[in-house]
């Protein structure tokens, strides 16, 4: 089977040390990070604002974001929030330390990483629930409306009054300032969270970006 | 045989497996709760509703437990691979005490684990950069030291000292 090499290497593979103090990140915490980091560069770079595969990677977004608020209640240890609480103090201790070249290993995120993945988590948060307060529907009452279209019923539409180009709620304007401002908010913050990471990598000389694609055992 | 069947759910990659279908699970669960709350904003009350409220919360509650399981499968992942690796460190640890004591010099040594764990004499010789004569030669005169016949044997001789425990309670003559 896939173990066959590994048989007696517990002294023999140096290679193994370098990685072994970091956290191994479970595949739910794995998939929701790539899905969400998916949804805000294809929401970013890919889609049309408004369209419905817009609007559709914004629900995917949510799904994402609940599922890993559940899980950091009720999933292992590094991945519970319990295990990296916001210290911005602690933060900043680290990125200090990491600038003396000497940053320790945490059992999870680090104080600085902590700190980043709840301001994406809130940007993305704010981010999906404007969204879905300006386009006002499900993605069932869209699909809906857009089949009773499809059909030659265009009385669905003026129903709901307006095509949702245009706001006419005086609400409307702001949900979309805020959204739009979090939008470039969680942009900056990604490109920062990826430079972090380049950053904490090489000084350290640890790969951090390895546990978050594949588990440990399949790595060699 | 089922092993094929029922590997997804039962291998390594139950995990994945488990925290894909929570992905899925999730989705509908946060649709149908959205088209809910929708429905409540527009003063859509009725039997259509309440039917998908009850979705809704069957699809919170299987997330749940779902998140639950998952959690469950890990923890006896982990300590699966605990008990793995200290039972694989105690048996290095056995080997290498016996190696000692065979006198092996750190070359046999190396040729020694390496045939342990099943590498034939081209592979080994490619790993230490020696010809395959020279990796012959050592195990030669490894299993010399050890008193064995061959490489069956040599294997034996630590699977036996797995095993100690069981073999003693065999009934012994004389
Ligand atoms: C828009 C894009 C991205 C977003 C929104 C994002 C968001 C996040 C979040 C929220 C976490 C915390 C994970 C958790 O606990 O569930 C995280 C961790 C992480 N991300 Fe990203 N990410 C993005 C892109 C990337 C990219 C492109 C990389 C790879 C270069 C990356 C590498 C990592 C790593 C290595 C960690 C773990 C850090 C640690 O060791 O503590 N991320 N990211």
């Amino acid at each position: 089977m896939t173990e066959s090499g590994s048989g007696l290497s517990a002294g023999l593979s140096p290679k193994g040390q370098a990685t072994a103090t970091l956290p191994r990140w479970d595949p739910l915490l794995r998939l929701t990070h790539w899905g969400v980091a998916g949804v805000v560069l294809g929401n970013y770079a890919l889609t049309k604002e408004g369209s419905s595969v817009h609007i559709a990677l914004g629900w995917i977004g949510l799904g994402l974001l609940a599922l890993r608020l559940i899980w950091g209640f009720v999933g292992p240890a590094e991945a519970r929030f319990a295990s990296f609480s916001p210290n911005p103090m602690a933060a900043l201790r680290h990125l200090a330390s990491l600038a003396r070249g000497q940053a320790p290993h945490y059992p999870s995120h680090n104080p600085a990483g902590a700190m980043m993945a709840y301001a994406l988590w809130a940007c993305l948060a704010v981010l999906t629930v404007t969204g879905i307060l300006m386009t006002g529907a499900s993605p069932m009452k869209q699909a809906e409306l857009e089949a009773a279209v499809a059909a030659g019923d265009w009385s669905a539409v003026v129903e709901e009054g307006g095509d949702g180009e245009e706001n006419e709620s005086p609400g409307g304007e702001a949900l979309e300032e805020v959204h739009e401002v979090a939008a470039n908010l969680i942009l900056l913050l990604a490109l920062l969270h990826v430079a972090g990471v380049a950053v904490e990598s090489r000084v350290m000389r640890r790969n951090l970006v390895a546990p978050m694609l594949v588990p440990r055992r399949r790595r060699r | 045989m089922t092993a094929q069947a029922s590997s997804l759910l039962a291998g390594r990659r139950r995990p994945v497996a488990l925290a894909l279908f929570l992905l899925v699970q999730m989705f509908a669960a946060v649709f149908f709760v959205g088209d809910a709350i929708a429905d409540v904003l527009e003063g859509d009350v009725g039997p259509h509703l309440y039917f998908e409220m009850l979705v809704a919360l069957a699809l919170a509650l299987g997330v749940g437990l779902g998140a639950l399981a998952l959690r469950q499968t890990l923890e006896e992942m982990k300590a699966q691979d605990v008990a793995l690796a200290s039972a694989r460190g105690a048996l290095g640890d056995v080997i290498a005490a016996q190696f000692t004591a065979w006198g092996l010099t750190p070359a046999e040594r190396d040729v020694a684990f390496l045939a342990l764990k099943g590498l034939d004499v081209a592979e080994i010789a490619e790993l230490r950069g020696r010809a395959a004569g020279t990796v012959r030669a050592q195990l030669a005169r490894i299993y010399a030291k050890a008193g064995v016949s061959g490489r069956a044997q040599f294997a034996a001789w630590f699977v036996e000292d797995l095993l100690g425990e069981g073999l003693e309670t065999e009934p012994q003559h004389g």
